[in-house]
């Protein structure tokens, strides 16, 4: 018997002037894992939210089918009743925590759902340990990363021991060890899995089955198998690519020498050194925590180090890693001329290269979050910088807009000098011509 | 110490602060408070530190201006229309000294219960208005996600080139701020209902039990008031 029925589904949003689902069938059985894939904004997350039962109840809008999860009818049953049997995992850990200590958050879903008091602590801990965080049980949630946060998210999700996890992008501020880890013990659970995810790589080693999701319509619903041969190329899992050959010795822009860094006191970097040059885009990679973002920001004057050396030369542009922060102005087209003392034509350029015109009287809060991934993105290129430092531009972006960015990076990179922090080591080998790993061991040395 | 009699202890200190006229006893407490909230982390206290101790200057230097109290004459202003003379006397100066130290300690035992305190388990003791307790102990989480917020609108403002300076400058995120905080709100209510907020039967995960100073605390809390209205 399948643990989760969609009949028909269609669902507009309130106030969208086409659906966001359109007639959509689907069955899940029990212990299924299942890769949930498609561009940004072709209605995977509404999916997911519909099998959670927050789409109608939370958002409300037009709902048309049925969506039956494990016997609960989402029309009667609100999503609070399913939690439980349900549970999901959201995109953004920091949007989702409600207590200030990390063993408390992954209690109150125990809580609420009326498991028994004397289970609540063991299942907590459990579900801490099974995601390696047992060591962060007392800490503040506020103190953590990132990275931290969200595996603190999937133990409060995998405490919960649901029939159906749902998981909407679990790994997009992971390392890919990180990733791995997260993925692995969410697939060892023995529950039917629905995971989004915008590095396909990852659910596609994992799963059984894959739906692939375009303009509101399954376009794809098909073994893992028959997938790997059917879906577009950019999907599909590959190697990175070789590094190209690295350019000559351009001017050098900006040169960091012996830097160091701490954080009330918690040293973060040690002795770094780094240089760029024009002509050439530097991947920074290496896992959480290790001060990859720090350095960046170091390199565009965002932080003042304690000792070493910062020489620039040119205007430098910092892309932050939250698109949210670029939500200032009152309309798209202002947030865009904001680095370029106000001129609506430079704005009204970039934003159209981005795919964006058309929406320059929008308020930036209106767009989805795509969009916003490419406002913030304009934001910063409009300026046309000498100096380039770009955190974490490719998280929550669709394979082609990945391949999209990495061209556009590689058509420019003459102008500039370019710095890309990133976990996605296939963008990393698509778009640089240097990658430099940092790593806790390494951190002094490199 | 357990969160609740540790909060019993703060707010009576702060209503002893606001009931006795002895100066030395407020100057005593906000002192023993400011040494307290010294102990949480530099990056989170600054901010109430910041506010409390700024808004305490801020009524001792000005109360003794607006005010017309006393005969021991110090200063003796011009005439301002509306306020009148901008006297300054001795007595308004006590006045405001013993004024600036009560808001410094009432700010203070609130710095100390948000940044000390662990507000989850003051959350879970709470047997009833549990809704209530909740969006208190969300809203006091808010300051430092307030504070998060504007240094990262002023960051990816600063990594654009575009200066952020003066109070004019940050005020202009303040319309972004309260934006980002109702938007954040809405993805929290919509986790929370996810993971069962609201359901019926809701159980409590056990707290450990009062220890000796707890009850100790509590009975030095009560036993404080009693004694600020008594003398």
């Amino acid at each position: 018997m399948a643990l989760a029925e969609v009949e028909h589904l269609t669902f507009t949003y309130p106030d969208a002037e086409r659906p966001a689902l359109s007639d959509v069938s689907l069955s899940l059985e029990p212990g299924e894992i299942v890769a949930v894939l498609g561009p940004s904004g072709s209605g995977k997350s509404t999916l997911l939210r519909a099998l959670a039962g927050l789409v109608p109840h939370f958002h409300g809008g037009r709902f048309e089918g049925r969506v039956v999860v494990a016997g609960m009818d989402t029309r009667r049953f609100r999503p609070a009743d399913l939690a439980g049997a349900v549970a999901m995992l959201f995109q953004d850990p920091e949007n989702q925590v409600v207590f200030g200590h990390v063993a408390n958050e992954v209690a109150f879903g125990l809580e609420n759902v009326g498991t028994p008091p004397d289970q609540i602590w063991p299942r907590v801990h459990a579900a801490l340990a099974e995601v390696g965080a047992a060591r962060l049980a007392e800490r503040r949630t506020e103190t953590l990363s990132a990275g931290e946060l969200q595996r603190i998210c999937l133990a409060a999700v995998l405490a919960l021991e649901p029939q159906l996890l749902i998981l909407d992008e679990p790994t997009s501020q992971l390392d890919p060890e990180g990733a791995v880890e997260i993925l692995d013990v969410a697939c060892e659970l023995g529950a039917t899995v629905l995971v989004s995810e915008q590095r396909p790589a990852l659910p596609l080693e994992r799963c059984s089955r894959v739906l692939f999701v375009d303009e509101g319509r399954i376009t794809l619903d098909a073994t893992r198998d028959e997938a790997l041969a059917r879906l577009p190329q950019q999907y599909l899992p590959r190697e990175p690519n070789a590094l190209g050959d690295v350019p000559g010795p351009g001017e050098t822009l900006c040169r960091l020498e012996d830097v160091t860094f701490a954080y009330d006191s918690r040293p973060v970097l040690e002795g770094r050194s780094l240089t760029l040059e024009r002509g050439e885009i530097v991947a920074l990679t290496g896992p959480n925590g290790v001060g990859k973002t720090t350095l960046a920001k170091v390199a565009a004057g965002l932080l003042e180090p304690e000792s070493g050396r910062v020489e620039r030369e040119g205007r430098c542009c910092y892309l932050s890693q939250d698109p949210g922060r670029y939500l200032v102005k009152e309309r798209v087209e202002d947030e865009a001329a904001l680095a370029v003392g106000g001129d609506l034509d430079r704005a009204r350029r970039a934003l159209a290269e981005l795919g964006l015109a058309g929406l320059e009287h929008r308020h930036p809060r209106d767009l989805s979050s795509g969009e916003r991934e490419r406002l913030a993105l304009a934001s910063v290129l409009v300026a046309d910088p000498d100096v380039l430092i770009l955190d974490e531009p490719t998280r929550g972006v669709d394979p082609p807009r990945k391949a999209e960015l990495a061209a556009r990076l590689r058509r420019d990179a003459s102008r500039r000098a370019t710095l890309v922090v990133t976990h996605d080591l296939l963008f990393a080998g698509d778009v640089a011509d240097r990658v430099v790993p940092l790593t806790a061991r390494e951190r002094a040395l490199a | 110490m357990s969160p609740v009699p540790a909060a019993a202890l703060l707010a009576a200190l702060a209503a002893v602060a606001l009931i006795t006229d002895r100066a030395w006893v407020v100057a005593a407490i906000a002192t023993g408070l400011l040494l307290l909230c010294l102990r949480a982390p530099r990056g989170r206290r600054r901010l109430y530190l910041f506010g409390t101790l700024g808004s305490a200057l801020s009524v001792f230097l000005l109360s003794p201006l607006v005010s017309h109290v006393g005969t021991h004459v110090i200063w003796d202003g011009p005439k301002i229309p509306v306020i009148g003379y901008l006297d300054v006397t001795s007595e308004e100066i006590a006045a405001a000294g013993i004024q600036a130290l009560r808001l410094a300690a009432v700010g203070l035992a609130f710095a100390a219960y948000a940044l000390l305190l662990d507000l989850d388990r003051l959350l879970q003791a709470a047997g009833f208005a549990r809704r209530s307790v909740l969006a208190a102990g969300l809203a006091t989480r808010l300051v430092p996600t307030l504070e998060r917020d504007a240094a990262g609108f002023m960051e990816a403002l600063q990594g654009r080139g575009v200066e952020v300076a003066g109070a004019r400058g940050r005020a202009r995120l303040l319309s972004p701020l309260v934006a980002g905080s109702l938007e954040r709100a809405l993805n929290l209510a919509e986790a929370m209902e996810a993971r069962g907020f609201g359901r019926v039967g809701r159980t409590r995960a056990p707290s450990a039990p009062w220890t000796r100073l707890d009850r100790l605390a509590l009975a030095a809390a009560v036993l404080l008031v009693l004694g600020a209205i008594w003398l």
